[in-house]
């Protein structure tokens, strides 16, 4: 459906190892997957899986070891200096601690005015009418609050500065890596509504990082999942929900647990934990865990291919698929 | 049913912090009680009051800046005004607890193992040789791989899920009667969570043990208790069984919190419920509902006169509100 569509963002077979050659541990291993415009791509995984750090690689705030991050044709992995920092105007973050993202002694106009002051690009009443603007985009009285100091905040109130922040510059990708899994669910409801609000209003790409798949789901268009530093399914949200062809894709669904007294006890829990990446298994990096883990799985390591359109899946032996 | 067959009977608890701006009642009367053998829900988000109610009803408030009044009888043990020495009879063999945390509620430079005889030493009077027996049979039945070398591992060894069955394994060495899960899951992923959480079942099953779990999640209570309370601002909203509660809630804030949580089988860009606003200050609480300045239901009575408790249809099923949301079931209470 997207295919003629040129992407916003295209990683291919992006790695970031960290520590040195006796010690190296590859926490995100050949990682590709692109974003196209206006879309919300959700990358869900359990800790350690390497989702987050794919993100921050995106943004060069780890450095890949090697691959290609192509924003609009421009390959990010290789600027450097006053390039790298012109592109990361199109690319915002917003992270998971709204507290500790934000200086509890600077006050909240000055810190989205942050962006606008290092760049200089609006300056006197213009920047404080776009500051303004922005607070009250993400439901914060500018007149009310604006001379507070990010201490005096709630952390839902902390996460709509953090938002309006990311806003400041305009960008074009906005990078929500657990953005919502430190507040309460009424605050979480109301983080993530507005996110769906502002997204419309900016045009905004979303890459959205998390480990709840319920609330994934909500957000995104596509999904990936990703474990042990690979992706292995991505596809449409829905059907992916529907109809996972992973196995490790339909574990974790079955391990959610919904809100509903009716909903059938976890029939089948995934035994056992992720092996360490220090030392990951040959082949597919699932196959320890795995019930239909055969000898195929051990000594060749399979490759993504499309079972339907946009839909892919790294596995020898996918799961029936009952869609047509 | 009477009450000396209750392990666990709560009355009017009040659990009011001394603080700069003025007391704070972060437990303000709360009444229930816990049969033996029974898992029991307690859900409300953060600050409504849940681990302040599960500290005080182990007695672990701290020891200034604190009254307690009201009555918590545990397993015949009045918890309320008791002293310190006399608590320590009952933690560990009437009650105990599984924190949040499973890095902090661990000592990181002692072996887990020692962590484990420790109490199994002081409480029981074990002999060294013995409590190591033991340790490893608790290790065992926590689910824990090879025991007899994880006895000599560091919690830094250990993943969260398994340090989380490690602290499941202290709490479980004096063969508690109640076991007070704050939070066991959250910061686990969900497929350790699931573990967990069949883990806690099952032992309670094997030990017949009653386990109160105190969540955010519903997600968490929902298939797992027999009874859920939701708490907002310190006090107990809505009561029931968890078919009730999730199916059949009187109370606005119940229904608000399970439709403000997104649903996996609901399609992708689904429209949230938000609750407007946020929480109230508990040091500046309103003479009426605690709710009412949220809830699209609240009336001028709502905002003069706290609602109390009062029974909803099945037996058991309790909820404070003047103007409750219509019975699912077919005949309304009058």
């Amino acid at each position: 459906m997207t295919q003629e569509r040129q992407p916003l963002l295209k990683v291919r077979d992006l790695n970031v190892v960290f520590g040195s050659r006796h010690h190296a541990v590859s926490a995100v291993a050949g990682v590709s997957f692109d974003i196209f415009p206006g879309e919300t791509l959700g990358l869900v995984g359990e800790s350690g899986c390497g989702k987050s750090t794919t993100g921050k690689a995106l943004m060069r705030i780890v450095e890949p070891s090697s691959g290609t991050i192509e924003l609009e044709g421009v390959d990010i992995a290789s600027q450097s200096g006053r390039a790298l920092r012109n592109i990361r105007t199109h690319m915002q973050m917003i992270f998971q601690d709204p507290i500790s993202s934000l200086n509890p002694r600077r006050r909240v106009k000055d810190i989205v005015a942050e962006p606008l002051d290092c760049w200089k690009s609006v300056k006197g009443t213009e920047r404080d009418v776009l500051i303004s603007d922005l607070l009250n985009k993400v439901g914060i009285d500018p007149a009310v609050y604006g001379n507070r100091y990010a201490r005096q905040f709630s952390g839902g109130q902390c996460q709509r500065i953090s938002i309006a922040r990311s806003l400041a510059m305009r960008p074009k990708l906005l990078i929500c890596d657990e953005m919502v899994s430190a507040l309460d669910v009424s605050v979480q409801a109301q983080i993530l509504n507005l996110l769906e609000d502002l997204k419309h209003e900016y045009g905004l790409t979303l890459l959205f990082i998390a480990h709840d798949l319920a609330v994934v789901k909500n957000v995104s268009d596509r999904v990936a999942v990703m474990y042990l530093g690979k992706i292995c399914e991505i596809g449409p949200g829905d059907s992916l929900y529907e109809a996972p062809a992973h196995p490790y894709t339909k574990f974790l669904l079955g391990a959610a647990l919904e809100a509903d007294p009716d909903s059938p006890m976890h029939s089948q829990v995934l035994e056992g934990e992720p092996p360490s990446p220090l030392n990951p298994p040959s082949g597919c990096r699932f196959r320890t865990r795995c019930p239909n883990a055969t000898e195929l799985c051990a000594s060749e390591e399979p490759q993504p291919r499309e079972i339907a359109p946009g839909h892919q899946v790294a596995c020898h032996f996918p799961l029936t698929i009952t869609r047509k | 049913m009477s009450e000396n067959e209750k392990l666990l009977v709560v009355k009017d608890l009040v659990t009011t912090f001394a603080t700069p701006g003025g007391p704070l009642p972060a437990v303000g009367g709360v009444s229930f009680d816990l049969d033996q053998n029974e898992t029991l829900g307690i859900v409300g988000e953060s600050g409504s009051g849940k681990t302040v109610l599960s500290r005080t009803i182990m007695g672990l408030q701290p020891r200034t800046n604190v009254t307690v009044s009201g009555s918590a009888l545990l397993n015949g043990f009045e918890v309320v005004g008791a002293s310190e020495r006399a608590k320590r009879q009952i933690w560990g063999t009437d009650v105990a607890m599984v924190f949040q945390d499973p890095m902090t509620s661990l000592n990181p430079v002692m072996r887990i193992g020692k962590q484990i005889d420790e109490s199994l030493r002081v409480r029981h009077g074990m002999s060294r040789s013995s409590a190591k027996h033991r340790a490893i049979e608790l290790l065992e039945l926590v689910g824990i791989p090879s025991p007899q070398q994880r006895y000599s591992a560091y919690p830094g060894q250990l993943s969260g899920g398994m340090r989380q069955r490690v602290v499941i394994a202290i709490a479980l060495a004096g063969s508690p009667k109640l076991l007070m899960a704050d939070e066991p899951t959250t910061g686990l992923d969900v497929t350790i969570q699931a573990q967990i959480l069949n883990l806690l079942d099952e032992l309670k099953e094997r030990l017949k043990m009653s386990v109160i779990l105190v969540t955010h999640d519903l997600g968490v209570v929902a298939t797992r208790t027999s009874r859920i309370i939701v708490m907002y601002a310190g006090r107990i909203v809505e009561m029931g069984t968890t078919r009730d509660v999730f199916q059949d809630h009187r109370m606005p804030y119940t229904r608000a919190l399970l439709e403000s949580s997104p649903k996996v089988a609901s399609p992708s860009h689904t429209r949230l419920v938000t609750i407007p606003g946020r929480p109230p200050n508990l040091l500046k609480l309103a003479a009426g509902c605690s709710f009412a300045p949220r809830c699209a239901y609240a009336t001028d009575r709502c905002r003069q006169e706290r609602p109390e408790l009062q029974p909803a249809g099945d037996p058991g099923h309790l909820f404070a509100c003047w103007n409750p949301l219509p019975t699912t079931r077919g005949a309304t209470p009058q």
